[in-house]
């Protein structure tokens, strides 16, 4: 009896662990590619049977990719642009959460509705309209330019606004009769309480910001504005691409991100997952 | 209460893993541009008509007082092209008379300069000059500038220009762009597998089949690839003295058309040709001799690794005719300002002297636009040197360009994808004909 337990037991771990390893394979085996690519002589990129590492590491590769342009400048851009954005979506989308969530005002539900509305229209379609915009404010080739349109998202604040929407209302009022003002009950005990959403909000933000192209491209001109995903695309040309300096400028664009989510892991992970699980 | 609780928190999840696989705002797929466009055929005329573009036209020649102004010229040269391009720019800064400055932008790709060239067209604000093709242009025709009468009163012969360039780039019915990096298709092969195998270079559709039987059987890998399916399907229809397409729909369903898809389609079916996969280009396929050769841009040139073995470049085989189709983007000016205009045209004048067309040749391996060029000592040591640009001039007469119309940009996204799926289906030449003629028509 016991032991056919724990022969279950131990077929259960060996499941488990053998679904948890194949998971993280498939997860990390595009990474530990582009890293392998990034190190190989283009003619090693496409041997067939492909090796998965180089013979002799290129790290010429990376010298040469850091070479083709200013990436320190795209770097710093990328960075200030990135972290304006995400104190501004998170200063909106927790403000407008909460006034959507606790507050009563005339038109709340209308406006609420005109939020919501924004969402049904594609991306793409609000580009040129954005980028007309940007030209009559003569912000073109500014971090202004690159940042304000961006510092607000209605689909953040739906987000958002749920999960405050979940805090007991029973709260609110037993600060109220502490005499709390609406501002500290908002820092005091509805952003402590929600801080793993907030937390996702953020590093969506981020991720969605570093990795941003097409609006960074349209509403700049000179090097010096540029962004590091504009980089990528020095390596391409009409005829063919440089695989290998893509991957390694590819890895130099994403170290930062993995560098972010190896120390914020536990917020990230418990954001996605406990949000999820939730209720 | 908990439906909604665990609605967000499905929604966030959805949104986790969306954001994680594929973030940030790329240009959505459609709008980008094919890899290269082959352009036309379309009847040339070098005279302008008034009523096709609104722009007025700025006095040339006569008085020329240019006041120093700065122009700005949007280009999608990267790498060495882009170092060459500021070589030769700045040359022009530095030893101008009236004190013109060009900016050089990148805007990125040819997707990406297309995408903000439109963009920016919607919104006003289009730069001075700009790197185009023709069918990027028809949205916004009316805010190019006509070059008829800078060509006329104040450029050094405009005769010299190769003539398919010039064709094309009066396919509007005036002169609305100069040539400026032109490449063409061309055969590159393994010229020691060829000489291993004693096969000849092919000079026509036969000779291919005759030495991809050869290196089926000797070596088991496919004999031809084409880079770009859409060009591939155009250029072999020319080859067989058939039309492509014109304003108004497929032009080859027909004993011709039928006869160009019999011999695609059993390349493909035979394991003869393949296509390019993943990759993208073949460049990469015959540096690692899993292909004997590919057609494809000459500006890819320098993609190719010929480690281990000789690489050789020929024109492209024919049928009953020659056609081998150009690529490669032309000049065009926006600016609306009539000193700016002149400046500008100092501009295009400068780089498209001989002198700085034979620079910017040798530089890139681009092709000269101009027949003079061909004839410098510089450009004919370079030739000699260089296997590709020999190649190229020996089928310049040969070019065709791909017409421009509403529907051209559908018909070359639509067009390639609908062949892989008919070399997968391994389809018969009817079907291939019917299935082609039907994706294109379908776009108009």
């Amino acid at each position: 009896m016991n032991n056919k337990r724990n022969i279950g037991n131990i077929i259960g771990t060996v499941l488990k662990f053998a679904v948890l390893i194949l998971g993280s394979v498939f997860t990390i085996l595009p990474f530990v590619w582009m890293i392998s690519s990034s190190l190989k002589t283009p003619s090693e990129l496409v041997a067939i049977p492909p090796a998965l590492f180089p013979e002799t590491p290129q790290w010429v590769n990376y010298k040469e990719a850091w070479a083709a342009a200013p990436f320190a400048r795209y770097f710093v851009n990328t960075l200030i642009v990135t972290l304006c954005t995400t104190c501004g979506v998170l200063v909106t989308t927790v403000l407008s959460a909460f006034a959507f969530s606790r507050l009563n005002f005339p038109g709340k539900k209308t406006v609420f509705s005109l939020f919501l509305a924004t969402l049904m229209i594609p991306g793409e379609m609000l580009i040129i309209t954005n980028y007309e915009t940007i030209i009559k404010l003569k912000w073109i080739d500014s971090y202004k330019a690159m940042i304000v349109p961006w510092i607000s998202s209605a689909f953040y604040i739906y987000l958002l606004t749920r999960f405050f929407m979940q805090v007991p209302e029973s709260l609110y009022l037993a600060a109220k009769v502490d005499k709390c003002s609406d501002f500290k009950y908002m820092i005091k005990i509805m952003v402590p309480m929600n801080k793993s959403a907030i937390f996702s909000i953020a590093i969506l933000n981020i991720i969605s910001s570093w990795n941003a192209f097409l609006w960074p491209l349209l509403v700049t001109n000179s090097q010096e504005m540029r962004v590091l995903s504009n980089g990528l695309v020095r390596f391409q040309t009409e005829a063919g691409s440089s695989t290998e300096l893509i991957m390694a400028a590819s890895c130099m664009l994403v170290m930062p991100i993995i560098i972010i989510y190896l120390f914020l892991r536990k917020y990230i992970i418990e954001g996605v997952t406990r949000s999820g699980l939730k209720g | 209460m908990k439906l909604k609780k665990f609605g967000a928190g499905v929604l966030a999840m959805a949104m986790a893993a969306s954001m994680m696989v594929g973030c940030g705002e790329t240009a959505p797929a459609t709008t980008e541009a094919p890899a290269e466009t082959p352009a036309t055929e379309a009847p040339a005329t070098t005279e302008a008509t008034t009523e096709a573009a609104a722009t007025e036209e700025a006095p040339a020649a006569e008085a020329k007082s240019i006041e120093a102004t700065e122009i700005t010229f949007w280009h999608a040269m990267n790498g060495n092209l882009e170092t060459v391009l500021t070589q030769i720019t700045d040359e022009f800064n530095a030893n101008n008379e009236y004190g013109i400055k060009v900016t050089l932008v990148n805007q990125g790709a040819y997707g990406d300069l297309q995408t903000k060239l439109q963009a920016s067209a919607a919104a006003d604000a289009l730069p001075d000059l700009a790197q185009a093709y023709n069918n990027w242009l028809t949205p916004y025709i009316d805010k190019v500038v006509k070059l008829d009468d800078f060509v006329a009163t104040d450029f050094d012969n405009w005769d010299d220009i190769v003539s398919a360039y010039r064709d094309e780039c009066s396919e509007f019915g005036f002169i609305h762009a100069v040539p400026y990096n032109k490449s063409t298709y061309v055969l590159f092969y393994n010229k020691t597998m060829f000489d291993e195998l004693g096969i000849e270079v092919p000079q026509t559709w036969a000779d291919v089949e005759a030495a991809a039987k050869t290196v089926m059987d000797s070596k088991n890998i496919a004999f031809i690839g084409y880079d770009d399916l859409a060009g591939a399907v155009e250029a072999s229809l020319h080859q067989n003295g058939s039309d492509y397409v014109d304003a108004t729909g497929a032009l080859f369903n027909d004993e011709k058309g039928l006869e160009t898809c019999e011999y695609l389609s059993n390349l493909y079916n035979n394991g003869y040709a393949r296509l390019v996969g993943e990759d993208g280009y073949f460049s990469n396929v015959l540096s690692n001799q899993m292909i004997a050769s590919y057609i494809g841009s000459s500006a890819g040139v320098s993609y190719i690794k010929a480690e281990g073995w000789d690489l050789g470049v020929a024109p492209i085989p024919g049928n009953v005719a020659k056609a081998a189709n150009m690529a490669g983007t032309n000049i065009v000016m926006f600016s609306q300002d009539s000193n700016k205009q002149l400046a500008a045209w100092e501009y295009l004048k400068y780089i498209t002297s001989t002198d700085a067309v034979v620079e910017w040749a040798v530089g890139t391996g681009y092709l000269p636009i101009r027949t003079s060029a061909y004839e410098t000592d510089a450009y004919k040591a370079y030739m000699d040197e260089n296997v590709c640009a020999k190649a190229c001039y020996e089928q310049s007469k040969d070019f065709f360009f791909s017409p421009t119309f509403d529907a051209s940009n559908d018909i070359r996204s639509t067009v390639p994808s609908t062949v892989e799926q008919l070399v997968y289906d391994k389809a018969d030449a009817q079907k291939w004909l019917d299935t082609i003629v039907e994706a294109i028509n379908a776009q108009y």
